[in-house]
């Protein structure tokens, strides 16, 4: 169990995206590097050279799989908070609380949950989808909460010790999206011909209310954040 | 509920038969069921009659792929592009559950050109009604 800690990256890895959770390994990817002091005596167990103070103990560190439950069991109880909680509802989304029958300027997601190894760091990525304010409003809402978040969290889940959580932008979806567009575009136009031709001769010959006639020729309007 | 005044046109029928729909809809509502571990997008008219349906584990995914957002972006994409062909340019999206899902498939359908409306939020929400399940011992 303590050998896992060796390959702990000094430099935290980028934002995880979702795209490639199957890929991670197993170990226990922290972005929190431990306490010095263990960290010191970690290294002097492995017969380096001690270099700082040796009064403190190490925490307990957690089996890797633990960790991996209770970073998924983390994310239900937050996904839920998000869905249920009227306080976090409000902070995210402070206007359509309760009059509009929940019509949406923004959508909050919780993408990942990493947790550091021994339980006491949480690290939450938050996806949210709308404009650029409603951005910004979402992830102050949720940074501004994370005191009562984490006190909720611990009512709900039964650990020895509560993790702290931080809350971060995950932009992987964004990014993800933008490339996919571009990447759609760059492949509508090469063969753009053809399948406007089709779409067009399907064109209402029905009497409709509407005043549309068929589906829209220039398909290159992607909707790009 | 009142029952929607019928549309004016010839070939259609007030009732719901078996028969394949032929009509161009111009306006729809696209219905996103994202759980932890499955997406499922239908795609029906106002009323609520379904039009097409995919989920990710119809395009293809299984096990823990399905909970994925790559594989709900890639559902929400299969459903949309058979109604795409009838002609719907404007879309509500209804979403129901937590889950990756939600994020992805809003984005899919994005990109796809449908113009949003708007975005509802529909998880089932009990006035305190049944018993739910007991918490998960981590």
């Amino acid at each position: 169990m303590t050998t896992h800690l060796l390959h702990l990256p000094l430099i935290p890895p980028p934002s995880p995206s979702p795209w490639r959770r199957h890929h991670h390994t197993s170990a226990a990817t922290t972005t929190i590097t431990p306490p010095r002091t263990g960290w010191v005596q970690l290294q002097s167990q492995l017969g380096k050279a001690v270099i700082g103070s040796t009064r403190r103990s190490i925490r307990c560190m957690a089996n890797p799989r633990r960790v991996k439950m209770v970073a998924k069991q983390i994310q239900r109880e937050l996904s839920d908070m998000l869905l249920t909680d009227k306080v976090l509802q409000f902070a995210v989304l402070p206007e359509a609380s309760l009059g509009a029958d929940r019509y949406l300027s923004s959508l909050t997601t919780i993408t990942d949950v990493q947790v550091s190894a021994d339980l006491q760091v949480v690290k939450v990525y938050v996806s949210v989808f709308g404009d650029e304010r409603g951005k910004e409003v979402a992830i102050a809402g949720l940074k501004s909460n994370a005191k009562y978040v984490r006190s909720e969290l611990g009512k709900r889940i039964k650990l020895r010790l509560t993790p702290e959580v931080r809350f971060m932008e995950d932009e992987s979806f964004e990014r993800g999206s933008r490339v996919i567009a571009i990447l759609d575009k760059i492949k509508n136009e090469k063969g753009s011909e053809g399948q406007t031709k089709e779409q067009l001769d399907s064109s209402a010959q029905e009497d409709d209310d509407d005043s549309w006639g068929g589906e829209d020729p220039d398909e290159g309007i992607i909707y790009v954040e | 509920m009142a029952k929607p005044i019928p549309k004016i046109g010839s070939r259609k029928n007030a009732r719901s038969g078996s028969r394949k729909h032929l009509r161009k809809i111009p306006k729809g509502i696209i219905h996103v069921q994202a759980s932890f571990n499955n997406t499922i997008v239908t795609v029906t008219d106002v009323r609520g009659r379904v039009i097409s349906w995919s989920s990710a584990g119809t395009c293809g995914f299984k096990g823990t792929r399905r909970g994925t957002p790559f594989a709900a972006q890639t559902a929400a994409g299969n459903a949309i592009r058979t109604v795409a062909d009838q002609g719907m340019q404007r879309a509500e999206v209804m979403i129901k559950g937590p889950g990756l899902g939600r994020d992805a498939a809003l984005r899919a359908i994005r990109r796809s050109g449908i113009l949003l409306n708007f975005i509802r939020d529909v998880t089932p929400m009990p006035h305190n009604g049944c018993r739910s399940p007991k918490k998960r011992r981590v």
